[in-house]
């Protein structure tokens, strides 16, 4: 009995063992479609907090609750840190810092339509989507509502219609996908911008713009292009004069967010080998317990005959 | 093997306790059809920064991870042979599967779109970089293998007296049928089911510590590691002796009988093993990755690690450990509430407590409908445990030491198990 | 760097002739010798080697230089504020927003006190200056992104200035809906900038700073030496700064400038100099020719230091000897004990040449061509030694 005990526990934790060891390709995220992915560089070093992006979103995206031109014109909504929700998909927030000038600092916050989504990756039925064209699209028909897209996210986006009793819906940037990608027009946030702090091109593009700004003005920008690396790099990537930590972008590192559970995930499941293995082996060892059973019963019968 | 065998327990339903335990159940599902009708944001406190509470945390995370006393006591009795302890077969695979049965119910009330819950069988939707879909997938297999399980106790409770009540009785020739054909096939391929349930449940066991992998930025690093998948597999198949020690003394408490002492001990001497080994991996883990620091910051965070770690996994161990606790039948219920509680806080913390979002402008406090619906959970599954052992041969009685089994006794009625203590 | 300006994209021809012509500009322009203000001529060969630092560039690898867009497309000439109307409405983008009124007059007498037109017309060749959208289109041109689009150069010229000065971005604060039906308001004359120059800002002579660098607290600062006697421009140090550097509405408080930013405008020109050039324990006293070891005579202190030292901002090493300027000096005229050496008999009847091979007389004379003991100039000076005392 001691003997099984042990065995069995060696089995036990041999099986943990494999979940962790074993590898796989934590990139299978990532398109190779050929397309080459879009992207937004957000210069916030042009930002002048007009809210303008947060107006062209609200008309582009026509599902969200209609909002009219003035409210957008209110610069109150600055007092209060916001986040964007299930209402708007992006906001604008002044951040508590100034730049080298000592003018205040604004950011646009929206999703960052990540290269390796960790949200795409957490999505139980593919509801949500890493296109090759770079926007992460949401598919309200298949989603399930369990909200671990949101858990995943590391820049806090999707957000959820709590209120809604019976169609839900997780909310976030579309990065205007319809638009961008059949129309060939630009997202509604960068085409409202009037100071041209949102560039919208191909996101190789936009690195080599981002870098060339900052060859060029090495006094306005902090030499970092943040989401070029980040979590294995954002189509949204920002420009900034200040410590990027100000203006809520939080200090990633560049593995993809997805990495390690997927790593886990493609071992454990890789061809199937390791449970059919674990199936195999337990069940070889009930089929000789229960052949010793089966002999050991009989034998009791017969001693019961005699 | 035992001489005795399971049979149906005699007793009423309704007991003052039951109607207290009724009480509980009918508020949670009130406030069950409420999130139904009004939505999640009305009943619940949860927000785009904190977006699982404790219907995730207790109701499916806790709840999946106290079931696995079915897998465990069926990888020790049918797998690695214990034949002796067979009377705890039938009693934790009613546990594992009401268990499950009640996961999926809480999160069904969890899910923004509950009907669309059989999404993830459809293969066009089929997403295996989804730790959540390789759990989904197992626990829904599980759960039949569950219920397949389950067939052939009522097989032995109903077949040759199916009496389906009114204009049901027509069915009774089919279901007659249905059970002869059971009884025919079934046990020849239980071994199939038996041992895919020891898998499937190591499979997602597992993968369930994998879930908060994808957020390391948000996660405490006292609970972030690499391993935790590992870990919530060695708690599980830790906690899964304790929870069956823990409902075997309350179930013979509630019924007036004899608690299988021996059987318990047993258990209690095997129990402290996988704690022991769960309490290393996860000490080790922390010395690795050098995280003995964060233990010792005075934080939410800390205390509650100190307390799942201390309280609820060395003390059980060390109460495991000493002969005068197992030999006595409070001590065995006071170390195994101790590590079901242990497991259940740990499942708490990795969900909750250690969930940390980067624009958290305050923190998730479950609601007061939350905490209801997640003890009406508890308290239907009390109540349909009680039936099914009235109703179906679960329990083993143990040695009638005073009286014959069902029968009462009023000098036992408060603590059935002192008199047995007495001879000793 | 096939985002960068010099790439030219097969846009109308209008904006590719603009585009040549700024890709002209911008080569010779790159060549940081140059003074701000080119001369039109100099702009027709630009030497490929400016802006590509290969010898075959090809569309795939154009090897550009970062060239920025400012230095190349930066480009003005002298242009009268009477050229354009004083004032005129903004409105080619007007949809949301009523049209801008905007005071030409006003903003082209500002910045005079600046680096000019080129504030806001960055390519003003000569001739008429071509309208914004010749260039930045109204939809931002997807093939060059480091172009604005026309909302963009708008915007991005006004709120240069306009957010540092009145700290207002509120659009309403341009974009003035006129009341239905009224003429558009004329703008208000703000006499003490138009038609009178700026009041004159007092140049300080020297200023003194104590900074926090302990081997050499003290950095003694000459500003009339930079302008007058290295021949600054305003702009060359003061271009960063605009109306709101003195004029501003609500001065916030001002940033502590890092060492970097602190150092960034000396370090232009005294790139190569170490700590202990400006940083002293006391102070210093101002420049004098006579410290480098050459007290300038009166004829040479008339000069301007460009006429012996060569072009360039740093003023480097002497590159040329005298000869440059008196090319008439000959053994006969020439009185060698300026030099420092009162030449004995028997040398002061050679040539010149003799000993300085080649006329070169910034390098040590030549003695083995006579004597073959390894003698040198040092060891053996070819006359007295005097001392140099200018006239």
């Amino acid at each position: 009995m001691t003997v099984n005990r042990r065995a069995f526990l060696k089995l036990a934790a041999g099986a943990s063992g494999t979940l962790v060891a074993s590898r796989a390709s934590a990139n299978a995220v990532a398109s190779n479609s050929g397309v080459e992915p879009f992207g937004v560089l957000v210069d916030t070093t042009f930002c002048i907090g007009c809210r303008k992006c947060e107006l062209g979103c609200n008309q582009n995206n026509r599902d969200l609750p209609r909002r009219d031109s003035p409210q957008f014109e209110d610069k109150r909504v600055f007092d209060t840190h916001r986040r964007p929700d299930a209402t708007s998909y992006t906001v604008i927030n002044r951040l508590p810092t100034v730049d080298t000038k000592g003018e205040p600092v604004f950011a646009k916050a929206q999703c960052m339509h990540c290269v390796h989504p960790a949200c795409a990756s957490a999505c139980i039925v593919g509801a949500l989507q890493k296109t090759p064209e770079g926007p992460v699209t949401y598919d309200a028909w298949k989603c399930i509502g369990c909200r671990y897209c949101m858990v995943a996210c590391p820049f806090q986006i999707p957000a959820y219609e709590y209120a809604n009793a019976l169609t839900p819906q997780v909310r976030k940037c579309t990065f205007c996908y319809e638009q961008i990608v059949t129309q060939g027009s630009r997202p509604g946030c960068v085409a409202n911008c009037p100071n041209e702090a949102l560039t919208f091109g191909k996101r190789s593009e936009l690195i080599e713009l981002a870098h060339a700004k900052i060859a060029t003005h090495r006094e306005r920008y902090i030499d970092h292009v943040y989401g070029e690396t980040e979590i294995g790099g954002t189509s949204f990537m920002y420009l900034s004069a200040v410590d990027f930590k100000a203006l809520d972008l939080p200090e990633q590192g560049d593995t993809p967010t997805p990495a390690l559970t997927e790593k886990i995930q493609h071992g454990v499941f890789k061809g199937f080998v390791p449970p059919v293995a674990l199936y195999g082996l337990l069940g070889l060892v009930y089929l000789s317990r229960r052949k010793e059973e089966v002999e050991n019963t009989a034998a009791d019968k017969d001693e019961h005959h005699e | 093997m035992s001489e005795h065998v399971a049979v149906p327990m005699r007793a009423k339903f309704f007991t003052p306790g039951t109607l207290v335990v009724f009480a509980v159940a009918a508020i949670g599902i009130c406030i069950y059809l409420a999130r139904l009708v009004l939505g999640i944001g009305a009943v619940t406190n949860l927000t785009d920064q904190y977006p699982w509470g404790i219907w995730i945390a207790i109701d499916v995370a806790s709840g999946v991870a106290l079931a696995a006393g079915g897998f465990t006591s069926a990888a020790l009795v049918y797998i690695f042979g214990n034949e002796r302890y067979h009377a705890l077969i039938r009693p934790a695979l009613l546990t594992a599967l009401l268990g499950y049965t009640f996961v999926v119910i809480g999160l069904l009330a969890d899910l923004g779109r509950y009907y669309n819950v059989w999404h993830p069988m459809l293969p066009m939707m089929w997403q295996g970089n989804s730790v959540l879909f390789e759990v989904g997938m197992c626990v829904m297999v599980y759960l039949s293998v569950l219920y397949i399980e389950f067939v052939p106790i009522v097989v032995e409770r109903f077949l040759g007296h199916v009496a389906l009540p009114g204009p049901l009785g027509r069915l009774n020739r089919f279901s007659e049928t249905l059970l002869r054909l059971a009884d025919r096939t079934l046990n020849r391929f239980m071994g199939v089911f038996i041992v895919a349930g020891v898998v499937l449940s190591c499979l997602h066991q597992s993968s369930l510590g994998a879930l908060m992998l994808i957020a390391p930025t948000k996660m405490h690093p006292l609970w972030y590691t690499p391993v935790m998948p590992a870990l919530f597999l060695m708690s599980a198949m830790a906690v899964g002796f304790p929870m069956i020690i823990f409902e075997s003394i309350l179930a013979s408490r509630s019924f007036k009988l004899a608690p299988e002492r021996e059987l318990l001990q047993g258990l209690g001497r095997i129990a402290p093993v996988l704690l022991g080994f769960y309490a290393i991996a996860k000490i080790s883990d922390i010395t690795i990755r050098e995280a003995w620091p964060y233990v010792l910051e005075s934080s939410p965070q800390a205390l509650s690690f100190m307390a799942e770690l201390g309280l609820g996994v060395l003390l059980p161990i060390a109460l495991f450990l000493m002969p005068k606790v197992r030999k006595s039948i409070p001590g065995l219920f006071a170390a195994a509430t101790l590590a079901v509680l242990g497991v259940a806080l740990n499942r708490i913390n990795v969900f909750l407590v250690a969930y940390n979002p980067p624009f958290a402008d305050r923190t998730y406090v479950p609601s007061v409908f939350e905490v209801l619906l997640t003890a009406g959970l508890i308290a239907t599954l009390v109540l349909v445990y009680r039936a099914a052992v009235i109703i179906f041969p679960v329990i083993t009685p143990g040695e009638p030491l005073v009286t014959p089994v069902p029968a009462r006794a009023p000098s036992q009625e408060d603590q059935p198990w002192v008199a047995s203590e007495s001879p000793r | 760097m096939n985002s960068l300006f010099c790439r030219i994209p097969s846009l109308t021809a209008v904006v590719t002739t603009a585009l040549v012509t700024s890709h002209a500009y911008a080569a010779s322009a790159a060549s940081k010798t140059l003074p701000p203000n080119v001369p039109p001529s100099m702009l027709s060969q630009p030497n490929c080697g400016d802006c590509h630092t290969c010898a075959n560039p090809t569309r795939q690898d154009d090897c550009l230089n970062a060239c920025p867009r400012h230095t190349k497309a930066h480009t003005t000439s002298s242009h009268a504020a009477k050229e354009a109307p004083d004032s005129f409405v903004i409105d080619k983008l007007a949809e949301q927003y009523a049209g801008v009124n905007f005071n030409h007059k006003l903003h082209a007498n500002m910045s005079e006190m600046g680096q000019g037109c080129a504030v806001c017309h960055h390519y003003s060749p000569p001739g008429r200056i071509p309208a914004c959208e010749t260039c930045h289109t109204k939809v931002a041109n997807p093939t060059e992104l480091r172009q604005p689009g026309l909302k963009g150069a708008y915007h991005r010229l006004c709120l240069q200035c306009h957010r540092e000065w009145s700290h207002e971005t509120d659009c309403k604060v341009c974009h003035q809906q006129p009341p239905a039906g009224a003429q558009p308001k004329s703008i208000k004359d703000n006499g003490d900038i138009m038609g009178q120059s700026h009041p004159v800002i007092p140049v300080p002579e020297k200023r003194v700073y104590d900074t926090p660098y302990k081997a050499g607290p003290v950095v003694t600062f000459y500003h009339k030496e930079h302008v007058e006697l290295f021949g600054l421009k305003c702009t060359s140090c003061h271009r960063h700064e605009n109306c709101s550097y003195c004029h501003d509405l609500k001065k916030t408080v001002a940033q502590k400038k890092t060492m970097e930013q602190v150092h960034a405008i000396c370090s232009e020109c005294h790139e190569k100099d170490n700590c202990s050039t400006c940083h002293d324990t006391k102070e210093r006293p101002a420049f004098s020719h006579s410290t480098t070891g050459w007290p300038l005579n009166r004829y040479h202190t008339e000069l301007d230091c460009r006429a012996c030292h060569p072009t360039g901002k740093p003023i480097g090493k002497l590159m040329r000897d005298c000869s440059t300027c008196h090319a008439g000096w000959k053994t006969e005229n020439f009185r060698h004990a300026v030099t420092g050496v009162q030449l004995d008999e028997i040398h002061s009847g050679f040539e010149c040449t003799d000993c300085h091979v080649n006329r070169k007389f910034t390098k040590p004379p030549v003695c083995t061509n006579c004597h073959d003991d390894g003698r040198t100039s040092k060891t053996n000076p070819p006359g007295k030694r005097v001392e140099r005392k200018p006239k």
